[in-house]
């Protein structure tokens, strides 16, 4: 009976063999204990394989929110966009310029190697070519265009030093939280500066639904326009501080903290008046897909369900949105409710 | 949560540790495993793991063109080639032992021929015998064999550099 080969063996292992093939390697194994002193071999081999690779890791760190890089891919497909039939625009009107020009020249009977040469690979025809009928030849020299340049970014070969490319850009400006706990673990989320696209696109709704106008600050001018503490998850890295001022009501401003989650979730901090609460979370609800639960806080107290939960507390209302079940949440907020305090 | 949003809870970390395994710089290898996953969810492929990890080695390869190129281009202007850089502070004994260990597992790995390190690291970031075939070329069936022989050259590599330190720090 032949014995197990070592790469079956590595394979078995690695659970990479079908059914059939596992059924016979283990009713071989089970009867031969040289191939069993080898299996035990590759195993440990495999074992310190994976040691010795698990040292060659870079400091953990915290992924960052999905949504960050969901909202800068987006960004960038619509730049690319532009910038794609600005590019297929001109090469366009190079192309149609080049063909109508060479056109001219044979029309002119003067054609030299080179004009001839430029015409036949525009499809202008020879001989009576006139510019017009340049006009499709040049079309496709500017689908041609377009094409490789979609090509280019298929081909995940661009330079990520090219001018184009989205390196991380510096962050607009940095909230400064107190914890240095906090501080320390800021520092990886903060190469993604379009953090605060997300933000501007609260703000855009906010606008539409409730007319409040919402600032991106730091967190010491945040405190400074409250007058007081503004409401944060202790021990998670801020990502940006909003503050919004509707003028129809007095008092403190309303402010949003965003802050993320060790898996990268965002987890957003709401304070501010009942009704300009209310119609942010509204506002949000009311987008498909949004994961904030309608609330009814007409009651007072805790309200709310899984993803965004608020706390009322005369007319202010306190919340929490993130994707989280309603338990977390609450026990979040009550926390947060008493550290306000 | 959308398949991809899933895929890339379960893998940033994998496909970070892939990259600094080839451009051996923190900062620069969670750069670019931002990059791979800007593109994923722009491009939204087929199949996502095996293009996530293709694109990651895609990029790791221009990265090291792109370093060579700028050492030439330091080398030039300063005319001070191979100058290495100063650390801030001197880490602490544990760190230092870390960093040995580290600096001959780094030399094993280097001691590999291109093929067998690049099958290893891709096993080891968690794909799967027919996807490692799919990005190398290999047939499914090579795979094993591969595997078999990286891991015990790693293996090898490594401790021979152990007993060569050894030998030095006895005599």
């Amino acid at each position: 009976m032949r014995h197990i080969p070592e790469d079956e063996l590595h394979a078995y292992l690695d659970q990479a063999l079908s059914r059939s093939q596992c059924v016979e390697i283990e009713s071989h194994l089970a009867g031969c204990t040289q191939c069993q002193d080898h299996r035990d071999g590759i195993a440990a081999l495999r074992d310190r394989t994976t040691a010795l690779l698990s040292t060659l890791a870079p400091p953990r760190r915290f992924t960052p929110a999905v949504e960050v890089l969901q909202e800068r891919a987006a960004a960038r497909s619509a730049r690319r966009a532009t910038r794609w039939r600005a590019a297929a625009w001109a090469a366009s009107v190079v192309a149609a310029l080049g063909l109508g020009w060479a056109g001219n020249a044979v029309n002119e009977r003067v054609p030299s190697g080179a004009e001839a040469e430029l015409a036949a690979a525009g499809d202008a025809g020879a001989g009576d070519a006139a510019a017009g009928d340049a006009a499709p030849g040049a079309q496709n020299v500017a689908i041609k265009a377009a094409d490789s340049l979609a090509g280019r970014d298929l081909a995940a070969t661009v330079d990520l030093a090219d001018a184009g490319s989205p390196r991380p850009e510096p962050p607009a400006r940095r909230p400064a939280p107190a914890a240095p706990a906090a501080e320390s673990r800021t520092q990886r989320v903060e190469p993604v500066g379009t953090v605060l696209s997300s933000g501007q696109l609260l703000a855009a709704n906010l606008d539409a639904a409730t007319g409040t106008v919402f600032r991106t600050v730091s967190w010491a001018s945040a405190e400074r326009e409250r007058g007081a503490s503004v409401p944060r998850i202790a021990g998670l890295p801020v990502m940006e501080v909003q503050v919004g001022t509707s003028g129809q009501s007095g008092g403190k401003p309303l402010v949003v903290v965003a802050q993320q989650l060790e898996s990268g979730q965002v987890i957003r901090t709401i304070e501010g008046p009942a009704t300009d609460v209310n119609k942010l979370l509204a506002s949000r609800h009311s987008e498909s897909g949004s994961p904030w639960p309608a609330i009814d806080d007409s009651a007072g107290g805790i309200a709310g369900g899984d993803g965004a939960m608020t706390y009322r507390r005369g007319d202010r209302i306190l919340a929490i949105t993130a994707p989280l079940p309603s338990d977390s949440l609450r026990a979040m907020i009550r926390r947060l409710n008493v550290t306000e305090r | 949560m959308d398949e991809l949003e899933k895929l890339y809870q379960t893998t940033y970390t994998a496909v970070v540790r892939f990259l600094y395994r080839k451009v051996w710089d923190a900062d620069r290898a969670e750069d670019l495993a931002q990059e791979v996953f800007m593109r994923l969810f722009q491009h939204r492929p087929e199949k996502p793991r095996a293009w996530v990890f293709a694109v990651a080695a895609n990029l790791a390869r221009d990265e090291a063109r792109a370093a060579i190129r700028r050492r030439k281009h330091l080398t030039l202007m300063t005319n001070d080639p191979g100058q290495a850089p100063s650390r801030m502070s001197m880490p602490a004994d544990e760190e230092v032992e870390h960093d040995e260990q580290m600096t001959a597992v780094q030399g094993a790995l280097d001691a590999l021929t291109p093929r067998d390190r690049e099958v290893l690291l891709l096993w080891d970031g968690g794909l799967s015998y027919p996807e490692i075939a799919a990005q190398t070329g290999l047939a499914v069936g090579a795979v094993g064999t591969t595997l078999a022989r990286a891991r015990k050259r790693l293996v090898d590599a490594y401790d021979r550099q152990h007993q060569t330190r050894d030998h030095a720090a006895h005599s």
